[in-house]
């Protein structure tokens, strides 16, 4: 076979074509509900979602979960409609039809094409406003719920998850549990208090209804005339209420391990992290940087150090999760068992590191040219354009948030990126939590020092829980 | 609703390669997508996993890109890329702003043309303990990790190509060498192997212009061995059963059949048929299990399509606390079983058809989909323009389509039955 031959100079780019975010318009219907739209043109199908602000966050905490799962129960049964005849009449449309809530916010989405947008639209409304909650589909719904935790704790991941946030945050914080509650908080729900926790965020003042996608295609009527007929009349229910600031108080004040014993794992389950930042922050765009050089991007430092370096895992990730309150920061890898103790020493020294000098030239560029190019990708088709205002509406962003968004990355500079790993990110006052082989990494850990070290064996946790 | 169509240009340099080129200027962004005509398949006894483990080497540099530089570039020219191995096939791809397409093909071209310059014993090294890594999380340390792989070893005799799983075997990945390596790369890794598809806002002239400029000099390999007898008969024979003890908090039903090759009409039937089973709320084992009988915690149902001697259709029941496998497992079979024995309802098929079409325009609407069907297409069917009637042959399953392959199928002499029971200490603490 002859040789190859390639080119061995590197093409630089061309011009990029201008991209902007799609422009948006408000509507207030009669009520205050604001609707928004966000014409694509040649994106035939459409997604709506109709945003209400109570999440999970929301929720008092004897029924943590009562709104997640409130919205999984708005499709088992409307005045109209019982929850077979729902889920025909839905797909008879070809439509996807979703509700879900997260710790911010309630969505109900639908993703449908342009021309049964109306039907679909008054399937979302009909979900949303009458919803009846039948006892025995709650019933249900319930128990799936607590064996869905059940399969949470033998699934690593998710058990590490839980015991992190439970470790870090306080139990005065919602955000000490997961949003879909803990056993012992789902299983005092029943259908009246999912409609407690549904009618709480049921005003016109507080709910936007989202749509993106190429509305001009489905002749009839336009959007906000349909959405004045079918969301236009809708009043406040009794017991709504805005929801309040929410705590993010830690639970944490110095470095400590704790080990959730997994005999025979053949892997440890790492997370490493603190309480973070909420999302209405002024360094939103340094703090995107900084994550993506220190855990975001393929070429990381965890990654590229835990992964393309020493071989210890599949990937190592770090980032923020921003709410209304400050969500977690969290490091996150998955290492085969002998490796713990290597794997958790280089994973610190990064979080130091980070800390103490500036991040070089080509980390800062490759970072920033990340998120500024992958941006139009981002929003090629209207499902995530809809989230990304979803976003703007949940936590009273500017209206020119993503049209500014490119720049103020761009913006972002070494020093910037130092000071605000400096800010955010404290490794001496982290929480190790781990899910692991207790027997054979225990008293390795022991030795190495780390920190104060917790074992907890699942006798002593299911003790805990009783 | 109006069908899409997707407007193609397909051609072939003269090494092989085979360019597959699709405009459209909705949005600034360009998907390339390679597909090499190498998967599990190809391999060997003694060489499992290798055909993955390869893919990650892929992305070890070559003569002109360091170690880890190729997606360090993808990603700071604000691209996205990843790489996947399958039985059939392995396919690269990146999404990127359409002003760094060059880029792309570039660095495609450099790993086809030069990847063994940079091959080295620390990356290889470096490699395997990421792919054991990645067995390790994917399967072995996961509730029921194992069932994909018993489910492909029941289903595919010792000996055929897809009685193995992508990912391989421990001792296997173990054994990996360079020369096993190099061998590979010049076997399979040739232009007249592989099928480029660059889809999105492009001027074909200069895709075609670029593509023989870095991708001319590369050249084919004239003896490119076929893949090992991919036969066999289209039912096992007799039922087969396994249990496995296992760290699972609820017992779980795995059910599996041979069906037939990816690309016969009557696999896009099995498809609908599924959808019907399990697509969602609507659907009859959802109805049935979850809903009204309560007996299990989730249903799933599905088709693996393979090109080869037979595809698999597969799915579960996750037993709820306190109910009997054995009331699931016979309401889940008697579910496959009445679909051999009676038509599906006219309202039935066209809910199916109503979200399958929903599903297809979505995913025809994202360039990167519409490049991996293009590419796919041309590897496993030698036409790309099957993107086109997809939806088409969906849409034209009938009542009877669906009842005489399930009949084929859904036999008891053609079933695999895989049961996970919790050991002791894993199983659910009784109600408080």
């Amino acid at each position: 076979m002859s040789e190859s031959t390639v080119i061995a100079t590197r093409p630089t780019p061309g011009q990029p074509r201008p991209y902007e975010f799609p422009a948006f318009q408000r509507h207030a219907l009669s009520n205050g509900l604001l609707v928004i739209l966000a014409p694509m043109p040649g994106r035939p199908l459409v997604t709506a979602s109709l945003v209400v602000r109570n999440g999970a966050a929301d929720d008092p905490f004897t029924v943590a979960g009562a709104t997640a799962l409130a919205a999984r129960a708005l499709s088992e049964g409307t005045q109209r409609y019982d929850a077979v005849a729902l889920v025909e009449a839905t797909e008879r449309l070809g439509a996807g039809l979703h509700a879900d809530a997260g710790w911010d916010a309630a969505t109900v989405s639908v993703e449908v094409p342009v021309a049964r947008l109306e039907p679909a639209l008054a399937l979302l409304a009909e979900l949303a406003a009458h919803p009846t909650f039948p006892p025995r589909e709650v019933d249900r719904l319930r128990e799936e719920r607590l064996n869905d935790l059940l399969q949470a704790r033998a699934e690593p991941r998710r058990r590490v998850e839980e015991a992190f946030i439970g470790t870090i945050f306080a139990s005065s914080s919602a955000y000490h549990r997961p949003a879909g509650g803990l056993a012992e908080t789902v299983e005092t729900l029943d259908a009246d208090r999912l409609a407690t926790a549904w009618a709480r965020g049921f005003d016109p003042a507080r709910m936007t209804l989202i749509i993106a996608g190429d509305l001009d295609g489905g002749g009839g009527r336009g959007p906000v005339e349909v959405a004045e007929d079918l969301l236009g009349g809708w009043t406040a229910a009794a017991g709504a209420v805005a929801g309040g600031p929410v705590s993010s108080e830690s639970a944490v004040d110095s470095l400590r391990i704790k080990l959730l014993d997994r005999p025979g794992s053949v892997q440890t389950e790492i997370r490493v992290g603190h309480v973070g930042v909420p999302r209405r922050i002024d360094d939103y765009a340094g703090l995107s940087v900084m994550s993506a050089i220190l855990g975001g991007l393929f070429n990381s430092r965890l990654n590229m150090k835990l992964r393309e370096e020493k071989g210890y895992t599949y990937g190592a990730s770090a980032g923020f999760d921003p709410r209304r309150g400050a969500g977690p920061f969290a490091a996150r890898v998955a290492v085969n068992t002998e490796v713990t103790v290597p794997a958790l020493v280089d994973l610190l020294s990064e979080l130091s590191r980070i800390r103490e000098a500036p991040v070089t030239a080509a980390e800062l560029g490759a970072a920033r040219d990340f998120l500024v190019g992958v941006f139009p990708l981002r929003f090629e088709t209207p499902g995530p354009v809809v989230g990304a205002l979803g976003g703007i509406v949940v936590h009273d962003l500017p209206d020119d948030e993503l049209a500014t968004y490119r720049a103020r990355i761009e913006a972002v500079g070494a020093d910037d990126v130092l000071a605000i790993a400096r800010a955010r990110i404290h490794p001496d006052r982290a929480a190790i939590v781990m899910v692991g082989d207790a027997a054979r990494i225990a008293s390795e850990l022991e030795a190495a020092a780390i920190g104060p070290l917790e074992v907890i064996r699942d006798d002593e946790l299911a003790g805990q829980e009783a | 609703m109006v069908t899409p169509t997707v407007a193609f240009t397909d051609e072939r340099l003269p090494n092989g390669l085979r360019l597959i080129i699709a405009e459209d200027h909705l949005a600034p962004v360009v998907a390339v997508n390679i597909w090499y005509a190498v998967g599990s398949k190809n391999e060997v006894p003694g060489k499992t996993g290798f055909a993955h483990l390869f893919e990650h080497v892929m992305f070890q540099g070559s003569r002109n890109v360091k170690k880890a530089e190729h997606i360090a570039l993808v990603q700071a020219a604000g691209g996205t890329i990843n790489g996947t191995t399958w039985l059939d096939r392995t396919n690269y791809y990146e999404t990127l702003p359409s002003n760094q397409l060059e880029l792309a093909l570039w660095l495609e071209a450099d790993r086809m043309g030069t990847l063994l310059d940079a091959l080295s014993q620390d990356n290889l090294d470096n490699q395997r303990e990421v792919v054991k890594n990645e067995k390790r999380s994917t399967y072995d340390n996961r509730p029921y990790g194992s069932w994909s792989e018993k489910l492909q070893a029941h289903l595919y005799p010792a000996g055929h190509p897809y009685h193995h799983p992508t990912i391989g075997s421990m001792a296997d990945l173990d054994a990996a060498s360079l020369e096993d390596v190099s061998a590979f790369f010049r076997t399979y890794y040739a232009p007249n192997n592989a099928v480029l598809a660059v889809v999105g806002d492009v001027e074909p002239d200069q895709v075609r212009a670029w593509t023989e400029r870095y991708f001319g000099g590369i050249p084919a390999n004239p003896a490119i061995p076929p893949v090992g007898d991919l036969s066999l008969p289209p039912t096992l024979g007799g039922e087969v059963r396994e249990t496995v003890v296992d760290q699972v908090p609820l017992p779980r039903i795995y059910f599996g059949f041979r069906a037939p090759a990816f690309g016969d009409r009557r696999l896009d039937a099995l498809e609908v048929a599924m959808q019907i089973l399990a697509g969602g709320k609507g659907s009859r084992l959802d109805r049935r299990l979850v809903r009204d009988d309560q007996i299990a915690q989730d249903v799933v149902a599905f088709v693996l399509g393979f090109v080869g001697g037979g595809s698999i259709a597969s799915g579960w029941a996750t037993v709820r606390p306190g109910m009997a496998l054995e009331r699931v497992e016979a309401a889940y079979l008697e579910e496959l079983d009445r679909l051999t024995h009676e038509p599906v309802t006219d309202d039935e098929l066209a809910r199916a058809k109503a979200l399958i079409e929903t599903e297809e325009l979505g995913a025809l609407s994202r360039v990167e989909e519409r490049a991996d069907r293009l590419a796919m297409n041309a590897t496993l069917f030698d036409d790309p323009a099957l993107i086109d009637t997809m939806l088409a042959r969906y849409l034209a399953v009938t009542a009877e389509d669906i009842q005489a392959v399930a009949a084929e199928v859904f036999r008891p002499d053609n079933r695999l039955v895989l049961t996970y029971l919790p050991a002791a200490g894993s199983a659910e603490e009784p109600a408080a």
